[in-house]
């Protein structure tokens, strides 16, 4: 049993989590814009109202100058302007509350920002300004940034206030989504679990498929169809091939037992055991059909891949079953055969074309006609062979190539019934397509197969 | 008892009973067999012992097959060797025979056909001196094709001249289906169909006319022999 683990540890968490990040990111920017906004015109507000200021203050006689500036130390302006002095031109105090001449200060230079250490007042961050006087002396006022502190608290404040129910939100919407996930991923634990366990007509919940889980699972259900269809197919051909070897099995038994019961011995006996022989080798020519089709599936066999001249095939095989024709008076015939090559697996090739020339003689009656060549389709070969047998009904075209088909008509034929099966694994061996029709209009109807794969050169080279 | 003339083979095979049932079926054919169990015994035998054929099993305990025939060939031995194996892989196959192993059989196989392949190996096939086949009452002609029985030309087509040569050059040996059909035609699958019972059936109404002595008979669940001797 597979634990569904905890919502932390779910997809869908993660990404609340990570929203959750980009979410407090964005406040934070939002904040330090809003912010750096304030600040510049605060800032460019200070200096305009210190400009104001010196521009009056200057313009006074000296002792009126010396009476502003006793009083700006006093009053209640040193809020505003904390700093006021008088300096003489080797920036010597005259007169105001700045101790000592703010160091980095250019007379008549633009304002600065800078940290100044008023009589009574302790440091204080400032805007500054130095202007020189008629007589030389200079004057420095520093105008404090209190509003910009204000600024700063409100900001941060409102910063606190937003983003953390935000990111609050943000989470427990997270963890909900996941909780949801989680049950549905359970749901779907539970599902795979009784497959697994052998329930293959168990399906995952795919709802409409909406969304991507849904979708996924979907896939999944449709991938458990093709499955059991498989495994269907293979249980339905093991009952087939269980019961072609029981059949020949059982008649071997049976023999066995008359004979080891008859009262004649010597020949009978003979006879009992040459039957129990041939039965027991179509056995195992079952068997070995089978494997043959698996070995040849499993792929294994292209290192033996080399050029294979077809039309040289078609000769090779008409040469090899052209008595079994004439002796089931079938005209065995060669046509439309041109010189061309693939690259293929000579003996399988060859083990191609005599089951497909085999099963035509086998099906085709007396007097009928089987006609078998090689040419070309363009930059394709196609091997073909037509015959003037039953032929194969459209339904079964597709089944008969298949792994371990066997029509029922088959069934009472001489042979392992398997040889379309391997017919079809060597076409799929070589990525040659097979194509199943009939030969001709009616009434002169019958089987046309058709192999076409990549040629390799047309023509003798 | 088997006579203690009959070609000498050392079977190495781990099946005992399987080994037995093959000892005990070569013993009725004449041959002397000598079983062995593993791997390492059996190479150890076969160089020191004396044997005309040896039939190796594959897959055996302590030392592989195809291991043991490679070691074998390295030895300077050139015992024929027959190769026995359960896997029906045809590229299994070739890598027996480019192991050093001289034939191959698949598990399950017939008695008859084992024998007839020791036979095949002890026996090399004849060879022709003047390019002229001199078998009993045939005259084969591998220069200008023709082939003559006592007086009478026997008219062939390519296909069964070819197998009428292959049995010349074996005459009074067992040949199976699997072994013409590998040599003669160079196939390595089995047809469903009695294929070569029927060209054989073929070459045999222009070989054995009428009121002739029949020199191709068929072996009882086994295979073909071109009989000369009596």
């Amino acid at each position: 049993m597979s634990t569904p683990g905890s919502i932390f540890s779910t997809g869908t968490f993660r990404l609340s989590l990570g929203s959750a990040g980009f979410l407090a990111a964005a406040l934070l920017l939002q904040s330090a814009l809003i912010f750096w906004q304030t600040t510049s015109y605060q800032i460019m507000r200070t200096d305009l109202m210190l400009s104001r200021e010196a521009a009056l203050i200057t313009a006074q006689s000296r002792p009126v100058l010396d009476q502003q500036l006793r009083m700006r130390a006093s009053d209640d302006l040193h809020l505003l302007i904390p700093g006021a002095g008088l300096f003489d031109a080797q920036h010597r105090v005259l007169n105001g509350n700045l101790p000592v001449w703010p160091e980095g200060l250019q007379p008549d230079g633009p304002v600065r920002q800078m940290v100044v250490n008023p009589i009574g007042q302790g440091p204080r961050s400032v805007r500054a300004q130095a202007l020189r006087l008629r007589n030389g002396d200079i004057l420095v006022l520093a105008r404090g940034l209190r509003d910009l502190e204000e600024v700063r608290s409100v900001v941060l404040r409102a910063l606190l206030l937003c983003a953390v129910p935000s990111i609050l939100v943000a989470l427990a919407g997270g963890a909900w989504l996941s909780h949801r996930a989680l049950l549905r991923v359970g749901i779907m634990h539970r599902a795979i679990d009784r497959i697994m366990s052998g329930d293959l007509h168990e399906r995952l919940p795919a709802g409409r498929e909406r969304d991507d889980l849904d979708r996924l699972a979907g896939s999944v259900n449709r991938m458990l169809d093709r499955l059991e269809y498989l495994v269907d197919e293979i249980k339905g051909v093991g009952d087939d091939i269980a019961h072609d070897l029981r059949t020949p099995l059982a008649r071997v038994r049976t023999r066995l037992e008359r004979a080891r019961s008859s009262p004649e011995g010597g020949e009978f006996m003979g006879e009992a055991i040459e039957r129990a022989i041939i039965d027991l080798d179509q056995c195992f020519a079952v068997i070995t059909a089978l494997l043959r089709i698996g070995e040849i599936e499993n792929g294994r066999r292209r290192a033996a891949f080399a050029t294979v001249a077809l039309d040289e095939l078609v000769a090779d095989i008409f040469d090899l079953y052209e008595p079994i024709a004439e002796a089931r008076q079938i005209a065995l015939v060669v046509v439309d055969c041109e010189p061309v090559r693939v690259h293929g697996d000579r003996d399988l090739l060859i083990e191609l074309l005599a089951n497909l020339i085999d099963n035509a003689i086998k099906f085709t009656p007396e007097g009928g006609r089987v006609e078998v060549g090689a040419e070309t389709s363009g930059t394709n070969a196609v091997l073909h062979v037509a015959d003037t047998g039953p032929g194969i009904a459209p339904a079964e075209r597709v089944a008969v190539l298949a792994r371990f088909y066997r029509s029922d008509k088959s069934r009472h034929i001489a042979g392992n019934g398997l040889g379309l099966s391997l017919v079809g694994a060597i076409a799929r061996l070589h990525d040659a397509r097979i194509s199943i029709s009939e030969a001709g209009p009616l009434p002169r109807l019958g089987c046309l197969i058709e192999v076409t794969m990549a040629a390799t050169s047309i023509g003798r080279p | 008892m088997p006579r203690m003339t009959g070609p000498q083979v050392l079977l190495i095979e781990d099946d005992g009973k399987l080994a037995l049932d093959v000892a005990e079926d070569l013993g009725v054919r004449d041959f002397v067999v000598t079983v062995v169990g593993t791997g390492p015994e059996g190479l150890e035998r076969a160089t020191s012992g004396n044997f005309d054929v040896l039939v190796v099993d594959r897959m055996l305990p302590g030392l592989d097959g195809l291991a043991l025939i490679e070691q074998l060939r390295r030895q300077g031995s050139r015992t024929p060797v027959l190769v026995l194996s359960a896997l029906s892989a045809v590229d299994d196959r070739i890598s027996g025979l480019k192991a050093g192993g001289d034939d191959y059989l698949t598990k399950p196989f017939a008695l008859a056909e084992l024998a007839a392949r020791l036979e095949a190996l002890l026996r090399r096939p004849i060879e022709a001196r003047e390019s002229v086949l001199h078998v009993g009452p045939i005259v084969m002609d591998l220069i200008d094709g023709t082939v003559l029985r006592g007086n009478r030309l026997i008219e062939l087509l390519p296909r069964e001249f070819r197998l009428l040569e292959y049995l010349l050059r074996r005459p009074d040996c067992i040949l199976t289906r699997d072994m013409l059909l590998e040599d003669v035609w160079h196939y390595r699958f089995i047809p469903q169909t009695n294929l070569v019972d029927v060209h054989i059936g073929k070459l045999r109404r222009k070989v054995d006319a009428p009121g002739e002595a029949p020199l191709i008979h068929s072996i009882r669940g086994a295979g073909f022999m071109l009989r000369i001797s009596n």
